[in-house]
């Protein structure tokens, strides 16, 4: 074991000194950064042009005398973007006016409106879609001027105006919470869930990353011949482990760095606590499986690299391989939409999707299947032990094979032997 | 004598083909012992089931002043056959991971890493990246690499393989240096002359097994004949009659006449017969390297000399 880290250690040194890992270190960030702004800020630089979203002019022809109860809400909203200005001029009269401006609409408010109880506006081009819904604001006005006519008092014209509501009343187990209360609650329990989740996910796929790195420094360590010099210090088995010990290290400083510079972000742009969202006991489980998920990738690259002189020369079976990781992503969409369906839960126990899979339920499953990831893990768990094993003798011969790749039936060989 | 390492009937087979067999060889302290051998005869099987790196079917490996089970790894230095470095480290850098992995303390290692670099001519490089280095600079370093921790036992799988002859002679120098230190020694390789001038003893590998084992001088003596070469337009049969002639080789004009180990040469040269077209003629001793190719091709001296040793 001590072995192991001293191995480790010098991986992790190398890497901390080579350029490349620094630069993708906190290159990828900024990177997911780009990817992520830049779309949007393209979106929003088109109407970011003026500052000041542009005016609508309204031509009002008021003869109803409701403008004066609602000038100080228009003027006061910063929804409503609205140049009004009052005329008596009829829409005959108007044509002309709107023909020449770009945004104006003119909206005649007179007895005939009240009487028939439609309102008709006229705009000129460019008036947004939206203004079907602002013009809605006279709705109010109009219906109590309307009732008012009609000889009802105050109090009668009150209730009819009052609509009704209906309110949705769940009834469940423990029934004494009231409905804001236990929405609340939903919430923050989605919220201990997805959050570690999300975090785990990110520990998962950078890890899945630094399982690349321990392939291709064992296919290095081939290419190179240092394999050899390095075995007459330490055992095959201690200089596995010293590389899977050495990626795991590095890929956790890897995602610290990231969470490190995400986090503030984060907090600066979501008013939730995430932070007190991470600090929940899910996220030790969460951050089980990630490990886990890990050991099982990191071994069997870390054998699949001892096959391969030069990575770019990988054959089908080793580019294959090479999916494995990935293969979770090609289920998102069926287990998000149904995470209690059969599928999800058989790929749950299939050791190379389990990882990726567990996480992704666990963070959208409200009640965790307890059963169901004590039988994952168990299975996840054995795999390990399994393909650590498998890898462990294809890393001894593969390691010490020069000038050429491995085929499968010679790792068959191996693997038999 | 002080044995460091005793090799006893080891035996390997990879699938169905016996690689190595009954191999038996010690190596003792202060000393250059030689495993030679053409290529394909099992040279670094045998190297490599001692480093454990490959794991021997039958047979053992003892390490003397070494109670544990196992290769005292840290006593060991080893040069492999198959050698490189990390491409983008610093030539320090790789040589304290060496050190380290012997659990040699680093202090010492740097010193001895600096002392080494300033002997092998490359003064100053202890800062430059490894891919930098040219081939024969790499070498040097992969040297340095295997003698940092001050092994016991140093075992360099063709140490000479691809060193220009400059490089080759400052590393003959460097181990015969080791050994008159007390190092132990083994070497193997596929280069007689260079071998023949710096080993003590010798153990001649072909097809996987033993051919001649036994100190330099003895192999010198047991299997290292006279040699008669003549230049002229002679007769096959007449020279196969001559006294003492035990084989005959012709190629165009030149004849190689393979005396008896009995010879007395002077008496030899006065008994032979006139009319013998001689345009020049030269005795010498049957070297190393004729040995060598001579059970390299399977050729009669061969058989005879592996007869010779196994009674």
């Amino acid at each position: 074991m001590r072995n192991s880290w001293k191995v480790a250690k010098w991986e992790i040194k190398r890497n901390l000194k080579s350029k490349s890992f620094l630069i993708s270190l906190f290159l990828t960030p900024i990177i997911f950064a780009i990817f992520a702004t830049v779309p949007t800020l393209l979106s929003d630089s088109g109407e970011d042009q003026d500052s000041q979203p542009a005016q609508t002019t309204v031509y009002l022809n008021d003869e109803v005398g409701i403008w004066d109860q609602l000038e100080p809400m228009v003027s006061k909203s910063d929804d409503l973007h609205w140049d009004v200005e009052l005329t008596d001029q009829s829409s005959d009269e108007m044509t002309t006016t709107l023909e020449e401006e770009t945004r104006a609409v003119y909206i005649h408010l007179g007895e005939s409106a009240l009487e028939s109880g439609t309102v008709d506006y006229y705009t000129s081009e460019e008036v947004p879609d939206s203004f079907q819904y602002e013009v809605q604001l006279f709705e109010q006005p109009l219906r109590y001027v309307q009732l008012e006519r009609t000889g009802l008092d105050e109090s009668e014209i009150q209730s009819a105006m009052t609509p009704i509501s209906f309110n949705q009343n769940e009834v469940k187990m423990e029934a004494e919470n009231d409905v804001e209360d236990e929405q609340a609650q939903g919430v923050e329990a989605f919220l201990e869930k997805f959050i570690p989740g999300v975090f785990a996910g990110l520990v998962l796929f950078s890890i899945a990353i630094t399982g690349m790195m321990v392939f291709q420094s064992a296919s290095e360590e081939k290419k190179e011949k240092v394999a050899e010099i390095i075995l007459s210090s330490v055992t095959a088995g201690e200089l596995m482990q010293g590389k899977i010990i050495g990626y795991f290290v590095l890929g956790i400083l890897q995602v610290t760095v990231w969470i490190g510079m995400a986090l503030p972000v984060a907090l600066a742009l979501v008013d939730y606590p995430i932070i007190k969202y991470l600090l929940v006991p899910e996220t030790l489980l969460f951050l089980l499986i990630a490990v886990l998920g890990y050991l099982m990738f990191a071994s069997i690259f870390v054998g699949l690299g001892a096959t391969l002189e030069d990575s770019s020369s990988g054959s089908n079976f080793q580019g294959f391989v090479f999916m494995i990781p990935w293969l979770p992503f090609i289920f998102l969409g069926p287990v998000i939409s149904n995470p209690e369906s059969t599928l999800s839960q058989v790929l749950s126990y299939v050791p190379f999707t389990s990882p990726g899979i567990m996480i992704l339920r666990l963070s959208i499953l409200d009640e965790w299947p307890w059963v169901q990831i004590f039988i994952s893990l168990a299975i996840l768990i054995v795999s390990i032990w399994l393909l650590m094993k498998l890898a462990g003798k294809i890393f001894r011969i593969g390691i010490l094979i020069y000038g050429k790749n491995a085929t499968l039936p010679e790792i068959w060989k191996w693997l038999r032997s | 004598m002080n044995e460091v390492l005793s090799v006893k009937g080891l035996g390997k087979s990879f699938k169905n083909t016996r690689v190595v067999k009954n191999i038996d060889f010690d190596v003792h302290k202060g000393e250059i012992m030689a495993v030679l051998g053409p290529n394909g005869a099992g040279k670094s099987t045998t190297i490599r089931s001692i480093m454990g790196i490959l794991l021997p079917d039958e047979g053992s490996v003892t390490f003397h002043n070494h109670d544990q089970d196992g290769v005292p790894r840290h006593k060991i230095g080893y040069l492999p056959e198959e050698r490189g470095l990390y491409k983008k480290v610093k030539v320090m850098d790789i040589l304290l991971y060496f050190a380290e992995l012997k659990d040699y303390p680093l202090d010492r290692a740097k010193e001895r890493a600096l002392e080494y670099l300033k002997k092998f001519d490359l003064e100053g490089k202890e800062n430059v990246s490894v891919d930098e280095l040219s081939k024969g600079m790499g070498q040097k370093v992969q040297f340095i690499g295997s003698v940092i921790h001050e092994p016991e036992l140093l075992i360099l799988d063709e140490p000479f393989s691809g060193l220009d002859p400059v490089s080759q002679e400052v590393f003959k120098q460097e181990i015969k240096d080791l050994a008159k230190k007390g190092t132990a020694i083994l070497l193997s390789s596929h280069q007689m002359n260079l071998v023949e001038e710096m080993c003590d003893r010798l153990f001649l590998i072909h097809r996987g097994q033993k051919v001649v084992y036994g100190s330099m001088d003895e192999v010198k003596e047991q299997y290292a004949n006279f040699k008669c070469t003549i230049h002229g337009d002679n007769d096959r049969s007449m020279l196969e009659k001559i006294d003492q002639v035990e084989r005959v080789e012709q190629k165009d004009d030149i004849s190689i006449l393979y005396l008896s180990s009995d010879v007395v040469v002077s008496d030899w040269i006065k008994q032979l017969p006139s009319n013998l077209d001689i345009q020049e003629l030269s005795v010498d001793r049957i070297s190393l390297h004729e040995i060598f190719v001579d059970i390299a091709t399977d050729r009669s001296l061969a058989q005879e000399a592996g007869v010779v040793d196994a009674k």
